[in-house]
């Protein structure tokens, strides 16, 4: 991770981290090509790849009804289903797969980096603005900032701050911890030949199972969490 | 400021906007390759489901209205088919009793215009066989009375006869 050189290039004036932006790429095709693929051929009548794709659409609308409104649903399934695949990928992407080039790393868990998580965490925020404007009007919005009572405001904003950091820091701890003890692990496999591979390659496969399933859960809690805080932006508090 | 913040990593802000776009093309892909398709898909089917539900129950019941109906007008045909029988019987009893009755009385017809008839001709024979008799009687009496009467008794029965006349004349 911040191990070695970090390989950045520059581009209208912005800085880029060639990892985040290779490994970006990476995700993006993957989920574009588990989409891509299995919505080919749709029936009445659904076979494997479309009964896939409607396993995994119904489970995100799972998640999302369990806060929003049955009927407010529809309007978040797309993003709440591209979140879930976005965010599920990237955290088993560096399980599986490490590249390094030239000594810095440029394939990896993009949500493995801070940036990228609060980034998520940003827009679901942003989300649950627009979506709160939109359904309540500016009035109702901002005057729910103001419930239960006048004085609570600044706790009601320092919340939103908390809120952005919380969902964005605690999929980016998990998965950072998570691949930073596969290298230390790997780093204990390599040190001393073969006697230190025996014992160590075992605990890797076991921790590489665990943060797989980590990983899983934290995509879940993430969806979860970005659900809770659009349906609490969306209804007036009572 | 807030590069530093978070364990002591650098964060690069250009990649948190090569994150938005590419989430938002990402999105923008699903629904148009995806999403729009698939959750038509699914609406299509529960629409179908629906109405399959609906028309089921729809023909469920029309198909115990039609065993009923049916089975209503199996038992109205056993009953006419009764009646029939019924009405058929009696009409052939009474047609058997009619026909043994009608038969009965031209029987008796028929014996008693036989009966007369018999009389009548037997009657027509005696009256033949008197006037025969008479007739043979007289023929016979003639001959007789042909033979018999010589010239004295024929000039005594014209005397009689017309002694006969004088008297007739008198009175």
């Amino acid at each position: 991770m911040n191990d070695g050189p970090v390989s950045t290039f520059q581009f209208l004036g912005l800085t880029f981290s060639t990892a985040n932006v290779v490994s970006g790429l990476v995700v993006f095709l993957l989920v574009f090509a588990v989409v891509f693929f299995t919505s080919r051929h749709l029936a009445l009548k659904p076979t494997k790849g479309q009964n896939f794709l409607e396993w995994l659409i119904e489970f995100t609308n799972g998640i999302l009804k369990g806060s929003i409104p049955a009927n407010q649903v529809s309007s978040f399934g797309l993003y709440g289903f591209t979140l879930f695949l976005f965010l599920f990928l990237s955290n088993q992407l560096g399980l599986f797969l490490q590249l390094t080039f030239h000594g810095a790393t440029i394939v990896r868990s993009p949500t493995s980096d801070p940036i990228v998580t609060l980034t998520f965490s940003l827009m679901t925020l942003m989300l649950a603005q627009f979506a709160g404007v939109q359904r309540l009007g500016y009035k109702k919005h901002f005057a729910n900032y103001l419930k239960p009572f006048v004085f609570w405001l600044p706790i009601s904003i320092f919340e939103e701050f908390t809120n952005f950091l919380t969902l964005g820091l605690r999929i980016f701890g998990v998965i950072f911890s998570g691949e930073m003890l596969l290298k230390l692990i790997w780093g204990l496999a390599t040190s001393h030949g073969i006697a230190t591979m025996i014992v160590a390659v075992p605990i890797e496969m076991v921790w590489q199972g665990f943060s797989a399933f980590l990983g899983a859960i934290q995509a879940f809690v993430f969806v979860t969490l970005s659900s809770v805080y659009i349906s609490q932006k969306i209804e007036v508090e009572e | 400021m807030l590069s530093h913040l978070v364990a002591g990593q650098t964060l690069y802000f250009g990649d948190s906007l090569f994150y938005i776009v590419c989430f938002l093309l990402l999105m923008w892909l699903i629904k148009i390759f995806a999403w729009k398709p698939v959750t038509k898909m699914m609406q299509d089917r529960s629409d179908k489901i629906a109405n399959d539900i609906d028309s089921a129950e729809k023909s469920r019941t029309d198909a115990a209205n039609l065993v009923a109906k049916r089975q209503e007008a199996l038992n109205a045909s056993h009953a006419e088919a009764q009646t029939i029988v019924q009405t058929a019987k009696t009409n052939g009893q009474q047609q058997r009793d009619q026909i043994v009755a009608q038969a009965q009385t031209d029987v008796q017809t028929l014996k008693a215009t036989a009966q007369k008839d018999i009389a009548q001709e037997r009657e027509d024979a005696l009256a033949n066989a008197r006037d025969d008799v008479a007739d043979l009687s007289i023929e016979i009496a003639s001959k007789i009375i042909q033979r018999e009467l010589n010239a004295d008794d024929q000039k005594a029965l014209i005397d009689s006869y017309i002694e006969g006349l004088g008297k007739q004349h008198e009175s």
